[in-house]
């Protein structure tokens, strides 16, 4: 490892974002394997389209677990906006939008990060909770004019999830050059996090809580 | 071929319930254990392995009069059908010749989504096989000439099959001659449905009846609208993310600052 990086994630961090995104990601694919027919053929390497919708179920479960596991890690973090300077970096949209001379300093997670963590935590529930009725019908206490609602409320958190997915996929990697490694090794670059979360690493050289790579090894 | 309708008469219905174990018997459906609760209406609702039941009902007209009605349930056989909107799999698909639902029950994957988009409440699934049953209209005696099962049986032509036109103008003229207060019901919804009514009463005088069965705004919400919106949100995304990447640009550390990162790094 190179003389001078930065360690910004914990490997139990690491492992509850990979957690939560493989089964995510598996999710979306098998929904959509079950939301079109034309996709249907998702399910043959899972001995079929009922395969593919027992994986759907069970892999609930895991995301469910995983989802868990984020929020009690990072609610504080990220699930918490701070006034005002998180207004302040949402009117100038982080400089990621239009020219901006002095984009606010933010934390380790910007008001973006915390908007997508607290959107997959929202979302993410109402997913467990319809998912579960849609799997368990008979256990719904409501009704069936009601049952009828988790259907389009699972494909509207689906919408959001997925399209909000896509954003998080392109700012942790070639839109921000630099952030993937942060969940890969946990290390990052001095450079990389001035720009990106200048205060959290005032913070840290502050507190002491900073850790640099020594070269060695 | 042309588009087909099942009609039943209540008017001609004897409660016999020779269609009811005809269907079982052309389906090869077992009869499950039930106790008896003072009516004839046995079992009492639909099942995995009953697909048709006759309703039994007591009744007393606005005169005081009692009169005992009876009612076929059975799947109505939409034209538009939610059940085919919301099965993934095409299990559920609608007949080219007939126009009626039929259902492939080897794609079946016992999702339940028809059992809950049903507006008519018909699709039962079954936890032991896991699937779903309900009424084909004997897609495998009708795509070969002959009657549905329970018309075959129904002994006072209380049943019949036939081309919708012929169908629909029969009903309208028993409902004629049957007086004022008869009236046809299926026509009216979901498009027409293949499977419609002569009754002795209005409607809403029937027990267990929908007074008005139509796709449900969730189902239409569901497919019509989040389904095409979803993929529509995720490509906007990556339109988005590619415009951005080659018009703004990434945003990447300071040049000065990686400079001096490498010095740190020990040069390179």
């Amino acid at each position: 490892m190179k003389k001078g990086l930065i360690k910004a994630t914990s490997g139990y961090e690491r492992f509850v974002h990979w957690l939560m995104a493989i089964s995510c990601l598996l999710l979306c694919l098998t929904g959509l394997g079950m939301m079109y027919q034309s996709l249907n053929f998702f399910g043959a390497i899972m001995g079929g389209l009922k395969g593919l919708k027992l994986v759907h179920n069970y892999t609930g479960l895991v995301f469910g677990i995983s989802l868990v596991l984020a929020v009690l890690m990072w609610w504080k973090e990220a699930g918490i906006f701070v006034f005002p300077e998180d207004i302040d970096w949402i009117m100038t949209a982080g400089g990621y939008l239009w020219h901006v001379d002095k984009v606010p300093e933010v934390g380790k997670y910007n008001p973006g990060q915390k908007m997508f963590f607290l959107t997959v935590a929202f979302f993410g529930v109402i997913m467990l909770i319809t998912g579960f009725f849609m799997w368990f019908t008979a256990y719904f206490p409501l009704g069936i004019e009601l049952l009828r609602w988790t259907y389009p409320l699972h494909v509207l958190g689906f919408l959001i999830i997925f399209a909000f997915f896509f954003v998080h996929l392109y700012l942790g990697t070639i839109g921000s050059p630099g952030s993937v490694s942060a969940m890969i090794s946990g290390w990052v670059t001095r450079a990389w996090l001035k720009k990106q979360h200048p205060k959290w690493l005032k913070e840290m050289e502050h507190q002491g809580t900073l850790i640099v790579s020594d070269g060695e090894k | 071929m042309a588009e087909k309708i099942k009609l039943y008469d209540a008017s001609k219905c004897t409660a016999c319930r020779g269609c009811q174990l005809a269907c079982k018997q052309w389906n090869g459906l077992k009869a499950g254990q039930t106790v008896p609760t003072g009516t004839y209406q046995n079992p009492p609702s639909l099942q995995p392995n009953t697909y048709m039941i006759i309703h039994y009902q007591d009744y007393v007209d606005p005169n005081g009069d009692v009169k005992w009605l009876f009612r076929k349930e059975a799947c109505m056989h939409c034209t538009n059908a939610a059940c085919v909107t919301v099965c993934p799999s095409g299990a559920l698909y609608y007949n080219k010749d007939f126009k009626t639902v039929g259902m492939d029950r080897e794609k079946c994957i016992g999702c339940k989504e028809c059992v809950a988009a049903c507006p008519f409440e018909i699709p039962r699934y079954d936890s032991k096989t896991e699937k779903v049953y309900k009424c084909d209209m004997c897609e495998s005696r009708i795509t070969n000439g002959l009657d549905p099962a329970c018309v075959k049986a129904c002994p006072t032509g209380a049943l019949k099959w036939g081309d919708k036109e012929a169908i629909m103008s029969a009903a309208a003229k028993r409902k004629q001659d049957l007086g004022v207060v008869a009236s046809t019901y299926g026509d009216k919804f979901v498009g027409g449905t293949h499977f419609m009514y002569i009754l002795k009463e209005q409607p809403d005088v029937y027990d267990g009846i929908k007074k008005n069965p139509k796709v449900p705004l969730s189902v239409t919400l569901w497919k019509s609208w989040l389904k095409p919106l979803s993929l529509l949100a995720a490509g906007g995304v990556i339109g988005g993310s590619f415009l951005h990447y080659v018009l703004h640009g990434p945003k990447r550390p300071d040049p000065e600052e990686v400079i001096q990162d490498e010095k740190t790094q020990g040069g390179k």
